[in-house]
């Protein structure tokens, strides 16, 4: 009976080969692989043909979903590489890492160790060992699962810390900086990766590793300290001790049910560890009594993108795209990397040559002679492309870098295999609501009164917060009743991937838009961020995002100095106060903000208002519309007389634009706050001829924003635009022309035709007072003694005297 | 003609006794400039003793020691290398990779960022020799690329390989050593182009003679050509693919350009046998960081944006401003460099534009040198000058 133990580094294709090599000598009767336990029953699906990598396993609790954990493979990764081995041969295949059920359990107590040591290695529960896991720069290999931890992840830039930690945290990092490396991963390329002659390389990996481990057991033990390599779980247990024993204890499993030849493949880290499991009594203890959760196992498709570290979750790989072509035709990889940078560079329309292409590769070899490694690696083959085919401009090969370094694959999985929590709750709803995804467009109207509508609108709106736009609002003319919305519905295939991606924010549609939104909230900037947010949670029912939001909002309105910014926000908090939400406590909450935001637009919008250009008057005054619509949704009678008594004081300020007084003018006008006469008053000052043409034409203009109706009755207005007009002499009329014209455009055709019947009359008044004391628009001739006979009559009925006030009115 | 004739011969002349005087330590030292193997050539041999790697044919030394030479380091028996270049390693290697490959180098970069340094160094080094070299200029002729005739001769003689003037391009091409373009994008490009069958057929046809120069292995190009120039004669892209490109850096950090301002002024003030004594490092850094400043038109610490001069304010000019200054200290002065021997210089190398410039100038020195710890002397002495 043997064991033999291959210590591997993740994702790393060097290693794949090798393995697959030595397995192939080794013949093993059982492999045994560092994995979930539960994963093993998965392991069905992998000689199907649709199961394509790059895939990953999930695994997760049902009842708490976020708690997920992802075990991502690669065609080079070396795991995936002896589980396709032992399909073929139809070797039995096990994971043998701790079970992701008890794992998840210490991981409570873990997330608080993890908070409180921000530049630390989070746990690797998740992480499977080294040299990829903890050894990672970029945070755990594969904790993505949880959005609390992949937020939680700390940009890796570690301070300098003692010896014993260093090599904890960091083991390969150390035996590099002994090899005069600077860059771990480069030693770990040009060591293990580039080796041409594989025999002896596991077992010059698992000496390399022993060494560590014992340098870093006795530093360890020589400053006292604790192992740094995770929290501590009682007892001394720590996570990579449970780990281990698990591991064993697998072992000692295989051996027992009597296989000959036991293949184990793990991070580099733990070979040492398993290489003798001896006695079975200590791992047994220390195993004992670990709690457990049920948890559910998914293969997922994953992609090149979510395996490299740029993409934020770091998966431990810098250049899927170069591995991928290391493990295709190593032989030929900087031939094949520099034909696929050249045609690229074509498809972006930049010159890229064949002979450029040879010269490339040839520079790449004498680079990688003249630094004496057996074959150009990454660093070389960047440099010549840098030099021969982009022209030594950086710009060229970052357009390309990405897509050729990381690359666009996208794994498959089978259709009938388990899938993410995410999709199935989607799947759950979509049945639910009866909303079919299909590819074809078509549009969607729901009515907000009916429960099943408004659901729909909720699950469209959360999706639109994990940024699949399966369904778009669609912006309807005219009045839609407000409890319409209308949606314009297209499935893309694509938006599997993209729920793939959005189940590291949660595994419930809700959840994960919840955590999605809280995510953007923290990253907001501004305060119109966080309403438009606040808006976009509101319609997506998620009042704990609401409240969420509403904190954030809290925070930043103290220090948001910006009038506009901070009267542009109010609509939404008002919509929350006015429609609220169910949960009377988020009013509560809000009240007090938008009262404080307020107050603070109140106080700064006079110095806001003065010395604006037309088009910052413009948005202004869009601004003061917004801060009054909000008031108009609330019934706030101090407040409202706070404004208004502001708008006064603005309307009367001659340095204020006239676009901004005009509607100040308007405003209070709506609110009748200003009687006829003080409008009166108000046109002929703002029209006077000491006035600039431009600040009166802007005055109109503000006075005539939104309905033409208010303003439609109030003759002196009309009198008072009429003389200015007239008075206007003719090349300024023509120059203002424009602008009068924009003022009375947003009318509707009916208003603007009221508009004219009234000038006409105006005219008509002006021309022949006596003459024509009613309807102008009447034509039929009219004899006028004989009416005045009736007027007397008339009067009586009434009870006034119209004809005596008309005509005095028209005298004036 | 009767230019370039006299020219062809005369650099003909100067190389043929410079050979045998690279022993003789006394007509060596009369020289203004040392070639690079020359000044270096105890360092050149002792690498060569001790290179036991593979060499390209008809390179002197092998790519490892090309690279120690440029970059510095230490010899297996103690012998100590001075680097050539300061700066990244890798753009050194793939200098010298891509001369390995046979294929033509071409560096390029602002003013004054060592690239004919570089190509100096190491055509020095491969080759042993420095000087086929071909200065571009807006007036470079296909003669100076290719040949020129001695008439005399082709009247006496008719055309006959002796009446023949071979170009730096062409000896090197015999000889099989590195051929040094200077200022590639100065040429016109007609011009440029001759060089584009030297490169890929490495062949000098000359149909004069019904006959060709093929070159013998060994043979290269090394090209600089400036990038602020770029628009005055943009290489053809037939021209550009025969080249690979590296663009030389200004120096990264302050502590960089520090070393190489200390280092070349201290080579150049043992060559011109300066009275002065060797100036502060505490005045080279002011000297490098007013420079460095006003090139990235912000202060060191990133606090105040200031405008930056039209002129590039290289390396190379912070170097002849403290040689200057050591001057000026060291004939007019105590031999001692202080600020007032530098602001003139400094004033010199900032202000190429008159009225433009004078005001960047005024304004740092303001805005940023008027209120800088320690740098009173300096306002003044500027202050003085402008």
């Amino acid at each position: 009976m043997s064991l033999h133990v291959f210590g591997i580094r993740h994702h790393g294709p060097g290693c794949a080969r090798s393995l697959r090599q030595a397995l192939h000598e080794l013949q093993p009767d059982i492999l045994l692989v560092e994995g979930p336990p539960e994963g093993s029953t998965q392991l069905s699906w992998l000689g199907h043909e649709d199961l394509k990598p790059p895939v990953a396993l999930l695994v997760y609790p049902p009842d708490a979903p976020q708690r997920a954990a992802f075990y991502p493979f690669a065609v080079f990764s070396p795991e995936w590489q002896a589980l396709q081995y032992a399909h073929q041969q139809g070797l039995p295949a096990r994971f043998i890492d701790l079970p992701r059920a008890q794992a998840l359990v210490l991981d409570v107590g873990a997330a608080e160790a993890e908070h409180s040591s921000g530049d630390d290695d989070p746990p690797q529960l998740d992480a499977p060992a080294l040299p990829n896991g903890p050894a990672q720069p970029h945070g755990p290999q594969q904790s993505a699962g949880a959005p609390s931890s992949a937020a939680a992840v700390p940009a890796h830039d570690p301070p300098l810390r003692d010896w014993s930690e260093e090599v904890a945290d960091d083991p390969l990092g150390v035996l590099a900086l002994a090899a005069g490396y600077s860059d771990r991963e480069l030693w770990w390329e040009h060591q293990v990766e580039q080796r041409l002659d594989p025999s002896g390389l596991f077992q010059g990996i698992m000496e390399a590793m022993a060494a560590l481990r014992e340098e870093c057991r006795a530093t360890r033990r020589a400053a006292g300290s604790t192992p740094a390599t995770g929290p501590a779980y009682g007892n001394g247990r720590t996570l990579e001790a449970l780990r281990e024993a698990s591991m064993r204890q697998g072992i000692r499993a295989a051996q027992q049910e009597g296989y000959q030849r036991i293949a184990v493949v793990c991070g580099a880290w733990h070979a040492p560890a398993l290489r003798d499991p001896g006695p079975a009594r200590d791992d047994a203890l220390l195993l004992k009594g670990l709690p457990r959760v049920k948890v559910e196992v998914a293969w997922v498709p994953w992609s090149y993108t979510r395996l490299c570290l740029r993409s934020g979750y770091g998966a431990g790989v810098a250049s899927p795209g170069w591995y991928e072509h290391l493990w295709e035709a190593r032989e030929r990889a900087g031939l094949r990397w520099a034909a696929r940078a050249a045609r690229l560079l074509r498809q972006r329309d930049l010159d890229a040559s064949a002979a450029s292409v040879i010269e490339a590769v040839r520079l790449a070899e004498a680079l990688a002679a003249l630094r004496g490694l057996p074959m150009p690696g990454l660093a070389e083959l960047n440099e010549a492309i840098l030099s021969a085919l982009c022209a030594a401009s950086p710009a060229r090969l970052r357009l390309i870098q990405q897509q050729l370094e990381v690359g666009h694959r996208l794994g498959r999985v089978p259709a009938d295999a388990p899938a993410v929590p995410l999709q199935r709750d989607l799947e759950a709803q979509q049945r639910r609501l009866r909303l079919r995804p299909t590819t074809e467009q078509k549009v969607l109207d729901l009515d907000l009164r009916n429960e099943t509508d408004r659901a729909r609108s909720q699950l469209l709106h959360r999706l639109l917060l994990l940024e699949i736009a399966w369904g778009q609002p669609e912006e309807v003319g005219g009045k839609a009743g407000t409890f319409h919305e209308y949606w314009r519905l297209e499935w893309q295939v694509e938006f599997s991937v993209s729920l793939i991606e959005a189940s590291v924010w949660g595994q419930t549609v809700a959840e994960a838009a919840a955590n999605r939104g809280r995510d953007l909230a923290d990253k907001a900037q501004d305060l119109s961020a966080l309403t438009e947010l606040l808006d976009r949670a509101m319609l997506a029912g998620l009042p704990e995002l609401v409240t969420h939001v509403i904190g954030r909002l809290q925070a930043h309105a103290a220090v948001s100095a910006d009038v506009r910014q901070l009267m542009d926000s109010l609509p939404a908090l008002a919509r929350v106060i006015r429609y609220g939400d169910v949960r009377a406590t988020s009013v509560q909450q809000v009240l007090p903000i938008f009262g404080g935001l307020f107050e603070r637009a109140l106080v700064g919008l006079p110095g806001a208002c003065s010395a604006l250009g037309d088009q910052a008057a413009e948005e202004m005054a869009a601004s003061i519309g917004r801060a009054q619509e909000s008031l108009d949704l609330l019934d706030r009678p101090e407040e409202s007389s706070a404004w208004r008594q502001l708008l006064m004081r603005l309307l009367e300020d001659d340095s204020i634009h006239g676009l901004l007084r005009g509607w100040c003018c308007r405003l209070l006008l709506e609110q009748r706050a200003i009687d006829a006469d003080m409008l009166h008053r108000q046109a002929r000052l703002a029209l006077s001829a000491a006035v600039p043409p431009r600040q009166a034409a802007a005055w109109v203009e503000g006075l005539l924003r939104g309905s033409g109706l208010v303003v439609l009755h109030h003759d002196p207005l009309w009198q008072a635009l009429d003389a200015w007009l007239q008075d206007l002499s003719h090349e300024v009329f023509v120059e203002l022309l424009p602008m009068v014209r924009r003022a009375f455009a947003g009318f509707h055709p009916p208003e603007r035709r009221a508009m004219a019947e009234k000038v006409r009359r105006l005219g008509a008044a002006a021309a022949a007072p006596a003459t024509l004391p009613t309807q102008p628009g009447q034509e039929a001739p009219l004899n006028t003694e004989r009416a005045s006979l009736v007027l007397p009559v008339l009067a009586r009925v009434l009870g006034v005297a119209a004809h005596k006030g008309h005509m005095g009115e028209n005298a004036s | 003609m009767a230019k370039s004739k006299a020219t062809a011969s005369s650099t003909k002349d100067k190389a043929e006794p410079a050979s045998p005087a690279a022993g003789g330590d006394g007509v060596l030292s009369e020289l203004q400039r040392k070639h690079a193997e020359q000044e270096f050539a105890e360092e050149l041999a002792e690498l060569a003793r001790c290179d036991d790697r593979p060499r390209p044919p008809n390179w002197k030394l092998s790519p490892w020691a090309v690279r120690t030479y440029l970059l510095g380091g230490k010899l297996p028996h103690g012998y100590e290398i001075t680097p050539k270049y300061v700066g990244n390693a890798r753009l050194i290697e793939i200098s010298v990779a891509t001369l390995a490959t046979d294929r033509a180098l071409l560096l390029s970069g602002l003013p004054g960022t060592a690239k004919s340094w570089v190509s100096e160094h190491l055509a020095a080094a491969i080759c042993g020799d420095s000087t086929m070299l071909v200065q571009g200029t807006a007036g470079t002729d296909e003669t100076a690329l290719r040949y020129g005739w001695n008439y005399a001769r082709l009247l006496a003689e008719g055309p006959s390989l002796g009446a023949l003037v071979p170009s730096p391009m062409m000896r090197a091409m015999q000889t099989g050593k590195l051929a040094r373009v200077e200022e590639l994008t100065r040429i016109s490009s007609d011009v440029q182009d001759t060089l584009i069958t030297i490169l890929s057929e490495r062949t000098m046809p000359i149909p004069e003679l019904d006959t060709e120069v093929q070159a013998r292995r060994g043979f290269n190009v090394i090209a600089t050509a400036n990038n602020r120039d770029k628009g005055v004669n943009e290489l053809s892209s037939a021209l550009m693919r025969r080249f690979n490109i590296v663009v030389l850096p200004t120096p990264e950090t302050l502590e960089q350009e520090v070393e190489i301002v200390e280092r070349r002024v201290a080579q150049l003030g043992r060559t011109l046998a300066l009275p002065a004594e060797k100036p502060a490092l505490e005045e080279i850094r002011r000297v490098v960081t007013i420079f460095r400043e006003l090139r990235e038109g912000v202060t060191l610490d990133g606090k105040t944006k200031v405008k930056s001069p039209s002129g590039t304010l290289s390396t190379a000019e912070a170097i002849s401003v403290v040689n200057n200054g050591l001057a000026m200290a060291g004939y007019y002065g105590d031999g001692t460099l202080r600020a007032g021997d530098l602001a003139a210089g400094i004033t010199g190398a900032i202000v190429k534009d008159p009225i433009q410039d004078r005001v960047v100038w005024l304004e740092y020195l303001q805005t940023v040198v008027k209120d800088r710890e320690g740098w009173k002397d300096l306002y003044r002495a500027c202050r003085e000058v402008v």
